[in-house]
């Protein structure tokens, strides 16, 4: 490693310009995250003999997620997955055929994202991601609970939200330098701002795994886990709904 | 006339230095102490260099120094288009802006890399057409041509003109040159058969063996410098010029040199080599630059490509009654030639039309430069005319043959923009040629299947004007009796330095190896010569050379009567004596008469009465030998008309309709060069020249990106030079061996026809076997041929230059 | 900066081993510092344009065992290192193989061949333009085709399986030993494997930096070629701009068994027309049970270029792959 973050090359007239991103920074990330990520699973451990009881699954059952969202979830969630094995093939040496699948991926994901934007304001309660200056006090003091999402929750959200457009974005720049059967690339993008969008996209994915790593970690935390399921089912308990959640803020209608 | 040495064979001093590879040329040579110059040339097509930063390469170890533009010209670079020794601007890739010098070459090389130039990037255009058109980009700063004493113009079309031409109609704009004789309404209404097309043809890097590498250092005030030229003299004066060294302290030294091909016969072609005598001057160490294949292809320069429009006129008869004709031609990164308008000159020398328009535009593109190239016009249109003659014997049902015979140039023929043929024998040639190859039986079976397979038979012919006057001539008989002949002509390959000095051994009657050619190096006293460029020197230098040995054999003849009594007219020479015709008897040796010579001095040694005419730099030669042996010294007056080199070539090929590919089976060209001084030379020359000739019609290429402006087409592999498998075992040769009368021994040059008549025999057979389709194109390659074929086509630019044609 | 030219050679480790455990040994220890060497036809260039810099280069032409042509149990074993003149004049190819004998006699020209090897004519790397111009293009690493843009000069690149770098392979036995269904013998410091030619290829879609499976540390050190397809009816065919000393516009190696005067079997070959020698399975369906005439190879010729996708000034290459076909199965 040379502990650079940037990439350079010559352009096609010799000068210096972006190439993209250090896929070194690939490991750097992967390292970080899991080191992260261990920590907290050991500090978690030692905790976990002074915590509350895990509140009970049976009972009465509430909806959290509609079945619309999460659809959503699980498609975006398996583009994602895609796109990030097939975008780090090549670096990590694996010959697979990868930027088609890349690509439909890619559009899968933007499709609906750009779906969930739509639904996110005129059919959800957009207000329930909101991340106000008091959802921060709230990780401090065990006396507040969330309405409908955590501060974590919230915080992954709109970290995912900024991720996930930033690759969306550059990845569409990109897409559109490549023979697709929808038309022919023109190499007409100057290669500076070629190579900017590279490191845009490389380093939005570098965000993407760590994010989508988190995430996966947390959505198997045993303590969590019934959020998982809420996603799959689309209910949580009423009294995992009393453990965790502020009922004044958030009263969701009881599942059939 | 039976002659001595004229019209025989014999071996050029060079050459079994060429066969052992013992001869050196400028990269061979070694000093005390030198070092090593690389270049770092433009890698953009057009740019302005706005700072250099060389300190870190200056701090490497075994880094001598840097040479910028700055430092050769430090008044400013010289207005106008023109190779630059160097430049802060380049208008294209691979023209040098500074060299590096070092211990070695990887040092110099890896000092390159440390050193950062920072460019202003400015527009580009790589087809004329493109800058042409209103709102195209320029290839200079300040225009898109130069016109002469005018400075840089810009020259725009409307886009509608642009399309149209592209489009194949006649071009509506008007043009830079516009040359017309006759009266073109009445002439083409007088044809039965009128085509007009439009046609292009490319230009494509000279890539000659030998690089322009130099070698160069100080001693004592003087400048010695080697380098790779195709002319000497000319060469050494205007090189001394452009080191800024007075030409009495500069030595040019150049013996051999590896082909010139046009572009290396003046020194404003190879400015160059002028960098490490610059170099060396500043760093005081002699300097050494090998220039490597892919700098050759950008410093080398190229042939200048064509954008045409061309509509002729026959009559019933076969007469070719008119020739109207428009020529967009490509200047390239540093200004160009006159191709376009030889191009025109040719065809009406060659078929003579009652009427002729020509109209020329030159325009820049940032590709390499531009300049002559063998057979500069006449060559690339050759290609072009010979199809369209055929298709107008075709159609009036004349026999292919006969209806070049009935245009053919003959001894007087003019016009009213060329002087009358000193002599010309087209007939002839034709019917030689025509003799030789047995082209009756062949054009039986033109057209003829077999399998995939057809037959082709083409008919080339080829003409420059092949001679100069005017230059001077040196000859020493030495003291111990042998003939020194000074020769300021350059060794380029053809051995007409040697074939010219022949003209004086001739006249003295001495035999070739009492001779000593002097020659290869500028300080070895050598008289002024025109440049090894346009087929002229076999005609220039048997001139002064013939005129030099006869001012020696009137001084000898004065000696012998001076010494042995009787008048001038009594003597005559023969085994190396002068003699009393009376008494042979009575006669002195050549040495006896030459130490007479010394004795006398004045005339006789050249210490008084120089002919006036003579050049500045023949008289520093004269001035330097004087008293050193009996002189002859000449200054040749002009001679009159046009003289005239032709060849007519004939091919036979077989055309593969399913690979574009085919093979030429049989070929032979004829030359009517007046007498033949040299008839191995001349088999050489016709040769050469129809390998060459097959690469124009076939091969040969000048690509460059046009999104980028990248040169794609560096090297011999790229530039598709055809090899040894790609033209016929057998090429047959001969001549037509008539005196031309304006020159002592009947010698007219032949170098450059002999190429376009070959590529016009190509393009003729090629297009013979194709039912007589019309390309339009110089070369026609394999993808063209099955594009043709199979009816695809390219996603092309019609005309496009530096491009393919698809 | 970037000079234009350079034509001269860095410094460079040269390594000549003389035994194959040795060679394999530095192979690995090098890994892609490290550049394998043979006739050297591929690499000059490269290295004295300084447009790939290896530290250290590894000379394969000592070791003998990777040298020579021997008989097999089940058919011919050529040394990776055997120079394509041997293999061009070998009377026990020219015998049974005559196929790969006269591909290797249509490389280039006789001064390459006599230093090139079969294992340098495979392993060679594209020679697009604008690659070996240096660019830093995809296939350099970096981020763009210069060859595909809708002005490239692009006449003697891909018409198939293009993925952003439309490069072809520049090969002329590898169509052959495709054709001839030989099976490469790839060794490594860990040992040796072995990977079908066809599969020895590999395009830009599965890595866009490297034409062939060999990974760091490996060697082909040998082809191997099955006696099934020994003495079999063969065609082979280079059209290029120029007869010597030129890579192909298309060319074409074709191996049909023939019995009864139908065609039982055939493997035909393109190269020049993809990054990988293409096989055209296609037409060698077609041809299965049909006699080797005029009247099949113009049924069949077409099918040849199904899913061609010309760029700029390439287009010639579909009649003309068409045509080749054409004069491989009517022989």
């Amino acid at each position: 490693m040379d502990g650079e973050i940037v990439r350079y090359k010559r352009d096609v007239w010799g000068e210096e310009v972006i190439l993209g991103v250090s896929w070194d920074l690939l490991w750097v990330v992967a390292t970080a995250i899991l080191i992260l990520l261990a920590a907290h699973a050991i500090i978690m451990a030692v905790l976990a003999n002074r915590k509350m009881d895990k509140p009970s699954s049976e009972g009465r059952r509430v909806n959290r997620h509609h079945v619309v969202d999460r659809a959503f979830h699980w498609i975006m969630a398996v583009s994602v997955l895609v796109l990030i094995i097939t975008g780090t093939a090549p670096i990590l040496g694996w010959r697979i055929a990868w930027l088609n699948i890349h690509w439909i991926a890619g559009l899968v994901l933007t499709f609906v994202v750009i779906f969930h934007i739509i639904r996110a304001f005129f059919w959800q309660d957009f207000k329930s991601m909101l991340l106000g200056p008091r959802d921060f006090g709230e990780p401090f003091d065990s006396a507040k609970k969330p309405g409908k999402y955590s501060f974590e929750q919230k915080g992954m959200h709109w970290a995912m939200t900024v991720v996930v457009l930033a690759v969306i974005v550059t990845g569409v720049v990109l897409f559109l330098q490549i023979d697709t059967p929808f038309w022919d690339r023109t190499n007409s993008m100057p290669e500076d701002q070629l190579g900017l969008m590279f490191l845009l996209h490389g380093l939005s994915t570098l965000a993407l795994i760590a994010l989508t790593v988190t995430h996966i970690y947390f959505a198997l935390r045993p303590e969590k886990l019934f959020y998982t399921r809420s996603m799959i089912t689309g209910w949580i308990s009423e009294d995992e709904m009393a453990a965790n959640h502020d009922t004044s803020k958030w009263s969701p209608k009881e599942a059939e | 006339m039976a002659y001595m040495h004229i019209g025989k064979d014999f071996v050029p001093q060079d050459a079994p230095g060429k066969v052992t590879g013992r001869i050196k040329y400028a990269e061979d040579y070694a000093r005390d102490g030198m070092v090593y110059a690389r270049l770092l040339s433009s890698p953009i097509p057009h740019a302005r260099v706005l700072d250099i930063d060389a300190s870190e390469a200056m701090a490497m170890d075994g880094v001598f120094g840097i040479l910028t533009a700055d430092d050769v010209y430090p008044d400013g670079e010289p207005d106008g288009t023109g190779l630059k020794v160097l430049t802060n601007e380049p208008t294209l890739i691979g023209e040098p802006i500074l060299a590096v010098a070092a211990v070695d070459e990887k040092t110099a090389e890896d000092a390159l890399e440390r050193i950062s130039v920072t460019f202003e990037r400015l527009p580009f255009v790589l087809d004329p057409l493109d800058s042409l058109q209103e709102g195209g980009p320029d290839a200079y700063t300040g225009g898109n041509t130069y016109i002469f004493r005018q400075g840089f113009a810009q020259v725009k079309w409307t886009a509608d003109q642009v399309a149209g031409f592209r489009s194949g109609t006649e071009p509506s704009a008007e043009a830079q040159q516009d040359v017309s004789f006759g009266d073109l309404g009445q002439a083409f209404s007088e044809s039965a058969f009128v085509y007009e097309s439009p046609f292009s043809t490319a230009g494509y890097p000279h890539m000659s063996m030998e690089p322009r590498s130099a070698f160069a250092y100080w001693e004592n005030g003087k400048c010695f410098l080697h380098g790779s030229s195709q002319s000497m003299t000319p060469v050494a004066e205007g090189m001394a010029a452009i080191v800024g060294c007075p030409v009495e302290d500069f030595v040019f030294i150049n013996e051999a040199t590896g082909g010139g091909f046009g572009q290396k016969a003046r020194p404003n072609s190879i400015p160059s080599m002028a960098i490490p005598a610059k170099f060396s001057q500043k760093i005081n160490r002699p300097v050494m630059m090998r220039i490597s294949r892919e700098e050759e292809t950008f410093i080398g320069g190229a042939r200048q490509g064509f954008q045409g429009w061309i509509k002729v006129g026959f009559r019933q008869d076969g007469t070719m009654a008119a020739l109207d004709m428009y020529i967009v031609s490509d200047n390239g990164g540093k200004g160009g030639g006159g191709d376009a308008y030889s191009a025109a000159d040719a065809i009406v020398v060659l078929y003579q039309p009652s009427a002729m328009r020509f109209r020329g535009t030159a325009v820049g593109t940032n590709t390499g430069h531009r300049g002559a190239q063998r057979g500069p016009g006449q060559n690339q249109i050759a290609a072009i005319i010979a199809p369209l003659i055929d298709k107008a014997a075709e159609e009036l049902g004349i026999d292919r043959l006969e209806i070049r015979k009935i245009n053919a140039h003959e001894t007087g023929d003019g016009n009213a923009r060329q002087a009358p043929a000193t002599s010309a024998y087209m007939p002839e040639a034709l019917e030689q040629a025509s003799a030789l190859f047995n082209l009756p039986e062949r054009l039986g079976r033109s057209r003829a299947r077999s399998g995939s397979k057809i037959t082709g038979i083409g008919i080339g012919q080829g003409y420059h004007d092949a001679g100069r006057s005017g230059m001077d001539g040196i000859v020493r008989l030495m003291p111990d009796g042998r003939l020194q002949i000074h020769s300021g002509v350059g060794n380029l390959g053809t051995y007409s330095y040697a074939a010219t000095s022949r003209a004086a051994a001739e006249v003295l009657k001495m035999p070739w190896e009492r001779c000593d050619v002097i020659h290869g190096r500028s300080d070895r006293h050598l008289p002024m010569t025109s440049p090894q460029d346009g087929s002229n020197s076999i005609f220039t230098n048997t001139r002064t050379n013939f005129g030099a040995a006869m001012d020696l054999l009137d001084k000898m003849k004065e000696i012998a009567a001076m010494d042995l009594g009787g008048s001038v007219e009594d003597y005559d020479i023969a085994d190396e004596r002068v003699y009393q015709t009376a008494d042979d008897s009575v006669g002195m040796t050549f040495a006896q008469v030459a130490q007479r010579g010394i004795e006398l001095g004045g005339k006789y040694s050249g210490q008084a009465e120089v002919p006036e005419g003579i050049s500045d730099f023949t008289r520093l030669s004269v001035e330097r030998l004087a008293g050193s042996a009996l002189m002859g010294i000449y200054n040749d007056p002009r001679h009159e008309g046009n003289v005239p080199g032709l060849t007519v070539s004939m091919i036979e090929i077989e055309l593969d309709t399913e690979t574009g590919k085919y093979e030429i089976l049989d070929m032979c060209s004829i030359a009517d060069c007046g007498t033949v001084v040299h008839p191995q030379g001349l088999a050489n020359q016709l040769r050469g020249g129809a390998v060459w000739g097959i690469g124009l019609a076939g091969y040969e290429r000048h690509l460059y990106d046009p999104q980028n402006g990248l040169p794609a087409s560096t090297g011999y592999w790229q530039s598709k030079i055809p090899t040894l498998l790609d033209v016929p075992d057998n090429m047959g040769t001969g001549w037509v061996d008539l005196p031309d009368p304006e020159n002592p021994v009947g010698a007219r040059g032949i170098g450059e026809p002999a190429m376009g008549s070959v590529s016009a025999a190509l393009v003729s057979a090629i297009s013979d076997a194709l039912d007589g389709h019309f390309f339009g194109a110089a070369p026609i390659t394999a993808d063209m041929i099955i594009n043709h074929l199979a009816g695809t086509s390219e996603n092309a630019k019609a005309l496009a230059q530096n491009n393919f044609r698809g | 900066m970037v000079a234009t030219s350079h034509d001269v050679m860095p410094d460079i480790e040269l390594y000549q081993p003389t035994d194959e455990a040795n060679a394999l040994a530095l192979a690995r220890e090098l890994g892609t510092n490290g550049w394998l060497l043979s006739g050297g036809q591929d690499t000059y260039g490269w290295l004295k344009d300084r447009a790939k810099r290896p530290g250290a280069m590894i000379e394969l032409t000592r070791i003998d065992a990777w040298k020579g042509i021997r008989e097999t149990a089940d058919g011919i074993e050529i040394g990776a290192v055997t120079t394509l003149t041997e293999i061009a004049e070998n009377p026990l190819l020219l015998s049974r193989y005559g196929l790969l004998a006269e591909a290797a006699g249509k490389v280039a020209s006789p001064q390459i061949r006599n230093v090139g090897t079969l294992g340098g004519n495979l392993c060679q790397d594209t020679r697009c333009w604008y690659y070996r111009r240096g660019l830093d293009c995809y296939r350099a690493g970096g981020n763009l085709c210069y060859a595909d843009s809708p002005e490239a000069l692009n006449r003697e690149h891909a018409l198939f399986g293009a993925s952003r770098c439309v490069a072809v392979s520049p090969s002329d036995t590898a169509p052959a030993l495709v054709a001839l269904d030989a099976t490469m013998v790839i060794s490594s410091a860990s040992g040796q494997r072995t990977v079908d030619a066809e599969d020895f290829f590999i395009g830009p879609a599965q890595d866009i930096l490297h034409m062939t499976v060999l990974r760091p540390g490996e060697i082909l050190t040998a082809v191997r070629i099955p006696a099934a397809w020994a003495n079999a009816e063969y065609y082979f065919e280079k059209v290029a701009d120029r007869n010597v000393w030129d890579f192909a516009l298309v060319n074409i190696a074709a191996a049909m068994k023939v019995s009864g005067g139908a065609i039982e079997e055939a493997r035909m070959v393109c190269g020049a027309v993809e990054c990988v020698p293409r096989r055209l399975r296609s037409v060698e369906s077609a041809v299965r049970g049909m006699p080797r005439s005029e009247q099949t190879a113009e049924q069949v010729a077409a099918l040849a270029t199904e899913g061609a996708r010309p760029l700029n000034y390439n287009h010639f290459k579909v009649p003309l792959m068409q045509n080749l076909v054409k004069r491989a199965v009517r022989g």
